[in-house]
């Protein structure tokens, strides 16, 4: 019954992916974390999150992604946040953070 | 005269349970009639306090309670701890995410009130469509 995550990286010359499912909480945080930030130091170029299978996200894991957004700003490169559904994407805008992220 | 359904769900001060609290509160804000949208709300908004109780109690023994109370209008939710040292769980909330996410979602919210035995107190009516019009 515990919250689960499942993160699935893949390199190209555009960028970096990182396909997201299932749930983000504070038990996931960890795992998101440490995979995000390690994908983040690997690439040189922007990052991709794929979240059609995220079905839950909290303040946690908003945090986590801001962070990772800092780095990859210090670089001039940004994060690319795709295929939310509407319950995760009512998040980013109620925190504002829909305007940091650049969202398709 | 009718008096409200109370709901009570304890749990340890440990990650891997905040899910569980989701689930509950999914169930009563169901059972309580509200709609699709306004249940997740108030599972985020539970889930984000259950998160910051589990952050602040970090290395504890013991557990917080969760009550829910379905009145006609309204659902009440209360969070109670164990340790008098979890009391004003969002007063350093760098980001204040968390708290932005939990106003938004919910009505009425006392954070940290005085001489009560709660730490955070949060309610939704019930009847009405979720407010943020997204």
């Amino acid at each position: 019954m515990s919250s689960e995550l499942f993160l699935k990286e893949n390199y190209s010359a555009d960028g970096a992916r990182v396909a997201v499912s299932g749930e983000i909480d504070i038990y996931t945080a960890r795992q998101l974390k440490e995979k995000l930030y390690s994908v983040v130091d690997k690439s040189s170029k922007d990052i991709y999150i794929d979240c059609g299978g995220l079905d839950y996200i909290d303040s946690t894991g908003l945090g986590i992604f801001v962070g990772a957004l800092k780095k990859t700003r210090l670089e001039g490169r940004n994060i690319h946040i795709e295929n939310l559904k509407e319950n995760i994407k009512k998040l980013f805008i109620i925190t504002g953070l829909d305007k940091l992220f650049i969202l398709s | 005269m009718d008096s409200p359904d109370k709901i009570g769900l304890t749990l340890p001060y440990k990650a891997e349970y905040v899910s569980v609290a989701r689930l509950t509160s999914s169930g009563i804000a169901s059972r309580a009639g509200f709609d699709i949208e306004t249940v997740e709300d108030i599972k985020v908004a539970v889930s984000e306090v259950c998160s910051r109780i589990i952050s602040t109690a970090s290395g504890f023994d013991g557990h917080y309670e969760i009550q829910f109370e379905i009145d006609k209008n309204e659902l009440v939710i209360r969070f109670y701890s164990d340790n008098n040292k979890i009391r004003c769980i969002f007063d350093d909330d760098k980001d204040g995410l968390g708290m932005s996410i939990i106003k938004a979602f919910m009505d009425n919210v006392e954070f940290c009130p005085d001489r009560t035995g709660y730490i955070l107190s949060m309610s939704k009516i019930i009847g009405v469509v979720s407010g943020n019009g997204l």
